[in-house]
Formats: structure tokens, sequence, C-alpha cells
């Protein structure tokens, strides 16, 4: 099977059909990233424009890299970030847990609304790039390496947004007592 | 072992796409693979792209197109997309070609217009060869002017466009009785483009064609054809002889021009009275036709395309049936097109509302559209 780098070069050559394969082979996983950060109506909306903006700048795509997602997840990034700027602030959803539509009632059941509560308040006390770098890894399940191509960063710089990130995270306010319950509750059921 | 990234990935469901918002988006895409244009819209984002523009015409699928350029000048690039007037540019791919074919045809037959040689057509002038066959689009035209329309107070129109077994888009327009156009890619987005007041009638890239349209429903058809010529900026319409012959010869060597840089070698094809009549007339099928898959829904609109369409020669009208309902098929043949391809259109017998568009070119896969009309009350949309 071609690599998605080897199709993006046919596409260049012409052959529009194996840019259409690249996206085929990537939608649902981009169409699940847009609707996580901006909600399903507006990710259906935002899609065709993701891959139009794929298309035109395909040109500049590092081919040593078989794989197209962290791309095309940057390329996503950039098209949310003019919706958000389009949109007025009261349009605006601030985070995935405030998504009615997107939001998954039996995680909600498993985690409790507390729950919900202390990982929103502990995600917002992180710096804008490190929530990036934390979703791409925990929601997109990137390495950080791959976070960083698509954020457009040097792979240490992830690694250590990352780090920064993943330390924030233990340390907020109820986060460690959750980790806590967690791992103590798997433990009695073994 | 629970840990923290854990407990964020638990958060980062969502509901999924629906499987018709990823057709739309790969139809979205082809279509702009075949426009270039479309991406000038949207202008580049790539990841390596973070900075703000301050606006984006593309923001919705209800966008408004406006355009620096003319109507013609879109129209001969290619397909344009994301608006309803994606849906006429795409069928009409053959046609649109057809208008630089023409120029460039190196046969110079000017078959089209048979006997037509004896004066320069300096102003698009009507032909009026076979006109008896074309008769039934004059006689809906005026009926259709004065027809009072069914419950509601609006068309709707959903327009499938395939090319080959590939579907496109489906694009909606709400045509109301009031004279305005909004389109988008759900009756979601036509009631945003009326909150936002997007109406294409006034707003659209295409409006000047619409509006020669409209003003072909009451004018004579040598006016007609003259109005909507210049309002897709042909640059033939209008001149005396001698001012067409220089830019026909202009034209011609810019063609060559261009045939050299790709390799090519065709012979110009010399100026003749025939040959300039064969372009306008492949440029108002063209162009109307646009029009037509543009503003169809608007009374005034088609009728105005109906009367254009009467006047060119290579145009045949026939009577047929379309699952049980009367149509008329209209064709336009290869000699419209510089000798290859063709495109059908079927409408409603008694409406005149677009039931089919169907454009074939060798080499290509056949384009058609199916267009699904209602009338509609636009606030219980």
């Amino acid at each position: 099977m071609a690599s998605d780098a080897e199709l993006i070069g046919r596409s260049l050559d012409d052959d529009v059909d194996a840019f259409v394969e690249v996206v085929e082979r990537h939608e649902a996983a981009v169409g699940s990233y847009l609707a996580r950060r901006a909600g399903r109506d507006a990710a259906e909306d935002l899609l065709g424009e993701v891959w139009v903006a794929a298309f035109e700048s395909r040109r500049k795509y590092d081919q040593s890299y078989d794989d197209a997602r962290p791309w095309l997840y940057g390329v996503a990034l950039n098209r949310l970030r003019r919706y958000w700027r389009s949109r007025p602030a009261e349009d605006l959803v601030g985070d995935v847990t405030e998504l009615a539509t997107g939001w998954d009632p039996w995680s909600a059941v498993d985690l409790g609304v507390d729950t919900r509560a202390v990982l929103r308040s502990a995600l917002l006390r992180l710096k804008p790039e490190e929530r990036e770098v934390l979703r791409l890894v925990a929601w997109e399940d990137l390495t950080a390496a791959d976070a960083a191509r698509a954020l457009g960063m040097p792979a240490g710089t992830a690694r250590r947004l990352l780090s920064q990130a993943r330390t924030a995270l233990r340390d907020a306010p109820g986060v460690s007592a959750l980790l806590k319950d967690r791992n103590s509750a798997k433990e009695r059921h073994r | 072992m629970t840990d923290e990234l854990d407990l964020i990935g638990e958060l980062g469901s969502a509901e999924p796409l629906r499987p018709e918002a990823y057709q739309r988006a790969r139809a979205v895409l082809r279509a702009a693979m075949a426009d270039p244009g479309t991406v000038r819209l949207l202008g580049p984002i790539s990841a390596e792209d973070t900075t703000m523009e301050t606006t984006s015409t593309m923001e919705t699928t209800t966008t408004t197109r406006e355009h620096e350029s003319g109507p013609a000048i879109q129209r001969r690039r290619g397909i344009s997309t994301l608006s309803r007037f994606g849906i006429g540019a795409g069928v009409g791919v053959a046609a649109a070609a057809a208008v630089v074919a023409v120029v460039l045809n190196s046969s110079g037959t000017g078959g089209a217009v048979a006997g037509k040689d004896s004066s320069a057509p300096a102003s698009g002038s009507a032909t009026v060869d076979g006109s008896t066959d074309r008769a039934p689009l004059m006689t809906l035209a005026g009926s259709i002017k004065t027809a009072t329309p069914s419950a509601g107070d609006a068309w709707l129109v959903k327009a499938t466009q395939v090319h080959g077994t590939k579907t496109m888009q489906v694009v909606y327009t709400l045509y109301t009785d009031g004279r305005s156009i909004y389109t988008g890619n759900s009756v979601k987005d036509i009631k945003r483009a009326i909150t936002s007041h997007q109406d294409q009638m006034n707003a659209g890239g295409y409006a000047p064609l619409l509006r020669a349209a409209v003003a072909a429903a009451d004018s004579s058809p040598a006016d007609g054809r003259t109005q909507i010529l210049k309002a897709a900026k042909d640059p033939l319409v209008g001149l005396d002889p001698v001012a067409q012959k220089a830019e026909w010869d202009r034209e011609q060597a810019a063609a060559q021009a261009i045939i050299k840089q790709k390799g090519g070698d065709a012979k110009p094809k010399p100026y003749s009275p025939a040959a300039v009549q064969q372009h306008l007339d492949n440029a108002l099928w063209t162009y109307s036709t646009e029009a037509l898959s543009a503003g169809g829904g608007n009374t005034q609109v088609r009728a105005g395309v109906l009367r254009l369409l009467s006047t060119i020669s290579a145009v045949s009208v026939t009577n047929s049936t379309t699952d049980g309902k009367a149509t008329l098929t209209i064709t336009a043949g290869p000699q419209l097109f510089g000798g290859e391809g063709g495109e059908v259109l079927t409408i409603d017998a008694k409406t005149g509302m677009l039931v089919k568009d169907v454009s074939t070119m060798p080499g290509l896969p056949e384009a058609a559209t199916t267009y699904e009309s209602s009338r509609v009350t636009t606030a219980r949309l």
C-alpha cells in the first residue's frame, strides 16, 4: 500500500485521486478531531475546508514522513483558529466537556459530573500550548513528536510541554485524589 | 493503572460526523481541485500558516462569491464550487471548455451557422434558422411569466451533481417569489443565508448574468443576446467587423502562444463572420445555462433564458416525458461546442423548471445534475 507521502507526491503530478485517497484514510480521525474541538455541526461545515486547505498546501508537505495525519491535524487546527476568530464569543464552546451534542452519557456516568468539573478546571490551568499538545496526545493518540509536527514546533519542545502539562495535571486540585480513587478501585477489583 | 492522560482522554468523546458530511467534504475537495479559484477564495492554510486572516469568504457554506473578474472568466477557467453556481458550472464543463475550443479550433468550418457569412455578427445578432423548432421555448417563456405560482412563497430546489458515478455535490437553493436567491449545502445553510442577507440575486458573482437574463425576458431576442454577452464580458460582442477581426486575431495569437508553451501545435482559426457567430452562440449557451442553473427558480430568469436559448440555431427542442411528467428536452449538439461533446437540458413543460442537465465531452466522465423542485413556505423551512 502506498504511503501518504507517496500519494501526496502523486497528487503533485496531477493525480487528484491520490489526494482523495489520503483524505479517505484520515477523514474519520480529522472529523472527530474537529468535532471534539468545535462540536459536530461546525465540524461538518469545516471538514471540506480543511481538505481544500490541505490540498492547496500539499507542496509544503515533508515527504520524509510517511504518515500525513499529524500534518492534517495541523491544517485542521489552523482552520479551527480561523473559525473561532470568526465567531461571536458567545457562540464559542470553550471545551469539549461543554458540548451538549458531543457528550457521551456513559462516560459521564462513569466519571461523574464532579470528575468532569475537576478535570475541566485542571485543563484550564494549563498554558494554551500545553493544552494543545496534551489534547493531541490524549485525544488523538499522537506521540509527542507527532504532536510537534501538527503544531509546527520542535519535537523536544512538545515533549517538554507534555511533561509540564502532565505534572501540572497531577498537581491540580482534585486530580491526585481522583487518580488515587481510580487506581485503588481497580486494586479492589483484582 | 490509570494516569492523568487516561483521565483527560475520557473527556475526549465526541459525537461522530454523519456519513453524508464526509461525502460532502470530499465533494468540496474535488470541486476545489477542478477550480483553483475556490482555493483562492479560501486562501492557503497550511500547518505552517498560523497567521490570522481578517476575513474569509468561506466561513460557512452559504458564502457569497464575489470576484474581481467577471463571470465569463470564471466560467472559462473551470468548475465553480461551493455555491449554487457550482452546479451549473460543473455540469457545463464541456460547454465551458468549448468556449475556448471554439476560439482555438483549427477546423474553422463555421458549420453551425451555414448561410450566415454575408454580414458580420457585430452585436451577436440572433440566428433564425429552424426557429420554428425552438418555438416551444418562446411559448413557454410567455406562459410562465404570467402563471400564478402554486402554494407557498418560494421554490426549494435540491440539485445533485454527479460526474460519472461520483457525487460531486448536493446543493439546496431557495428562490423566493420576492426574487431573492439563497443557497447552501443544506436547508440550515439557507436559513443562515437568509439571516445574513446573502441574496445571490444581488450579491453573488453571477448577479450580472442573472440581471441580464431577467432583462432578456422582456427584450427583443437580439437585445437580450447582446445584454447577456456583455454582462459576461465577451470580448467580441458589440464590436464592428474591423474591431472584431482585430480582437479575434489577438485572441488567436494569445491562444497560439499558450498552445506552443504547452508543446502543442494547432493552426490558428481564421476570422470569419461565421466563426464569430459560432463563438457567440457557444458563449450564449454557456452563460444562459449558467444563469438558468443559478437562478432558474426565479420566473424572470427562467423566462429570459428560454428566450435566449431559442435564438441559437444549433439548439433543438423536443417533447419528452420524465418520470411521468411532461418535459421539454433542449439539445445543444456538438456543432455548438467546436465539434465535440454536447449538453442536454430537460425542463418541466409547464413550469420551465430544470429537471436534468447532462453534459458530455469526449475523455471526461458524463456530468449530470438532477434537480428536485418543490414549492415551500419560507417561514416554515
